[in-house]
């Protein structure tokens, strides 16, 4: 059976910003060949720093743009070129949380009206059925049913995502975009959310698609898990397995170990230096080379920046990372970073 | 500037070794309506020279508000001291008059804010940006200011300092602005910096290397720091010493190996279980029930109260006094008593 989303080869360039003063600066490499699939029920997850692609990644999968090149198939379908009906369909199949609950409802709005509003809109409930389908969602997401007729900025941080997720879950979708749902949350209130959203995933058989740049987080909540660097998947997690446990690229490496543990006896740990590389003039070669601690560890060998690394290809030939030294298929493949904490 | 009036009997100061000492500070913010919020209830905390400290807590708990009353940067009158001292270096900074706090904020307390992109001013350039911060307090050449400025910034490792000076914020990724807001902060060799939320802006590695930076200068400065933070990760690897706060008050307070390995009060006690891990996956995750306690109405007792999984009547009327745990720490719960 086809996975429930499929995402071949997808592209997305911005075109310079032509404005009164400016003159184009050049094409925005926001997402460069990526692909990957997420199995219904499953909770797929992207990771990374802000400026790799993953928040493009999700619009795209949202159709919130249009893909450069490259396909998006729901169900086996390519849904890029849907229109009218039947995209309007693949909307109601997908939705989406974002980060910010506090700008992704509308003040002026109740509760009963941003839940309500989709079913309104797209199965043309009114009156009591529709009261009675709003109540069933606050019930899911564990708010009081006199949530429904305050408005949100009576609630607090949590509390509205919690809005945020009933209206998402209003039109039964099959897969929900998630983006960044907790991070502008406290601790404690981040535990109810995922916990929430875990639960729901299970009883209503969602899939999820996780944004995320808290590898904690994503690590919790996800099944596989891809690691963006500069618009590419860099490396991917066996299904199933931690990328804690499995990871190989430098980069993952770094990423994991500049994670905030919380145990004061864990040193704090030699940091990569450098930004994130600038998606206009993306470096040559392997993308993460000019920051790599590897490259150096090996006397930064030519290949690096010459040419790009071998891509990921879990289904084909198994590589796990987009690296020339490291994620080869089984038998070649060296030994991840010794026992105990990742190298960088 | 310094000298105190010596009229007033000066009252025993703290020992040497204190660089901070806040005693019962009470903070009310009066709201339209009469409504009073006690966002500080009752704090006490010390901090040593060269100590790191750490104030954890959800939003809401008052350590924003504890780290404004230290600079006294809160909005008067809306917001007032009730009661309380604080002593810096052996003075009440509440007994000052305000205008002397001048020589104090961005001197010898200085702080690095959240949010490094609205800290900075669009329109100058970081040179001037970070001179301002010493010329301010000590008046200096166009040309001394300007070398010192281009010192700071390398002392945040910003690369090619030199050629940068002359640039505008907007051409600074997030974590070189946070770098560069730190420079600012330590261009006057301050006795304490207050680290507000200084990395929720940023990336994790971006973060790490902030971190690591912080600590660097801190051991090369002797200076003394006040991280406020609800992250325990960052705590773990930045304090020494942990107080971690909930609804106005310090509720548990300790050294910080204590506190991650042996956490007392209920209340840290589930916030340490509640945050997921990178080496755990698909466990239900502890939750702390409820919301957190109101400020504008606390109850007579413990606010934890009906949040926690331990409570026991006496929590619902009566706070809890102090109870001692090792050599620093303390807990206030009944059910450590």
């Amino acid at each position: 059976m086809a996975p429930l989303l499929e995402v071949i080869h997808l592209v997305k360039h911005f075109p310079p910003a032509v404005g009164f003063f400016t003159a184009g600066q050049g094409t925005v490499h926001a997402v460069d060949d990526v692909s990957f699939a997420i199995e219904e029920g499953e909770c797929f997850a992207i990771v990374g720093e802000s400026g790799c692609g993953k928040t493009t990644t999700a619009r795209l999968a949202l159709l919130l743009e249009q893909p450069t090149a490259g396909s998006i198939k729901f169900r086996g379908e390519d849904v890029t070129t849907l229109r009218g009906k039947e995209l309007h369909a693949y909307r109601r199949s997908v939705q989406a949380v974002f980060q910010d609950p506090y700008s992704s409802l509308s003040p002026r709005m109740k509760v009963r009206d941003i839940i309500g509003e989709p079913i309104e809109i797209h199965e043309r409930l009114r009156g009591k059925e529709l009261d009675r389908r709003v109540d069933e969602l606050l019930d899911q997401v564990g708010l009081p049913q006199n949530a429904a007729d305050r408005r949100p900025h009576q609630f607090s941080g949590g509390q509205r995502q919690r809005v945020a997720i009933a209206r998402a879950l209003s039109l039964s979708p099959k897969l929900i975009v998630l983006d960044e749902p907790v991070s502008a949350l406290d601790v404690a209130i981040r535990a109810q959310v995922l916990n929430l959203l875990s639960d729901l995933q299970e009883r209503l058989k969602l899939s999820y698609l996780l944004i995320s740049h808290d590898l904690a987080v994503v690590e919790h909540m996800s099944d596989q898990v891809a690691v963006m660097y500069a618009g590419k998947i860099v490396e991917m997690s066996q299904p199933g397995r931690l990328l804690t446990d499995t990871a190989t690229h430098p980069y993952s490496l770094a990423l994991l170990s500049a994670t905030p543990k919380p145990d004061p006896d864990i040193p704090m740990p030699e940091m990569i230096g450098g930004d994130v590389a600038d998606p206009v003039n993306p470096p040559s070669g392997c993308r993460f080379h000019p920051r790599c601690p590897l490259r150096l560890e090996l006397g930064s060998p030519a290949i690096c920046s010459a040419e790009a690394p071998p891509e990921v290809d879990l289904a084909g030939t198994g590589r796990t990372a987009a690296c020339h030294f490291r994620g080869a298929p089984v038998e070649a493949a060296p030994q991840p970073a010794p026992a105990g904490e990742p190298g960088y | 500037m310094e000298a105190s009036n010596p009229v007033i009997a000066k009252p025993p100061a703290p020992p040497d070794d204190v660089l901070l000492e806040v005693k019962g500070l009470r903070v009310h913010i009066d709201l339209p309506g009469g409504r009073v919020a006690k966002a500080v209830d009752g704090v006490d905390f010390t901090i040593r020279r060269g100590e790191s400290v750490g104030l954890v807590g959800e939003s809401g708990s008052g350590k924003t508000m504890t780290c404004l009353s230290v600079m006294r940067l809160y909005a008067v009158p809306t917001a007032h001291v009730v009661a309380g001292e604080i002593w810096f270096d052996g003075e009440d900074l509440l007994k000052k008059p305000i205008a002397e706090m001048e020589h104090y904020r961005g001197n010898r307390i200085a702080m690095t804010p959240q949010d490094p992109l609205t800290s900075l001013n669009p329109v100058l350039s970081v040179g001037n940006q970070v001179a301002e911060a010493m010329t301010t307090h000590y008046p200096a050449s166009r040309e001394a200011a300007r070398t010192r400025a281009l010192e700071a910034l390398e002392a945040v490792r910003i690369p090619g300092a030199a050629h940068r000076l002359g640039q505008y914020p907007h051409q600074f990724s997030g974590g070189t602005r946070q770098r560069i807001v730190a420079a600012m902060g330590m261009i006057n060799k301050p006795q304490l910096m207050i680290a507000d939320e200084p990395t929720t802006a940023l990336d994790v590695i971006m973060q790490a290397q902030f971190l690591k930076l912080l600590r660097d200068m801190q051991a090369e400065s002797g200076m003394s720091m006040l991280w406020v933070t609800h992250d325990l990760g960052v705590v773990a690897q930045t304090c020494d010493h942990v107080n971690v706060m909930y609804a106005g008050r310090i509720v548990e307070s300790g050294d910080v190996r204590r506190i991650f390995k042996q956490p007392s009060h209920p209340y840290t006690v589930a916030l340490m279980e509640s945050v997921p891990t990178t080496h755990a996956k698909r466990e239900r995750l502890y939750q702390i029930k409820g919301q957190p306690a109101n400020v504008f109405n606390l109850p007579p007792g413990c606010p934890f109260y009906e949040r926690c999984p331990i409570h026991m009547d006496k929590c619902r009327t009566a706070y809890p006094d102090k109870t001692p745990i090792g050599k620093d720490g303390f807990v206030h719960c009944w059910a450590r008593q």
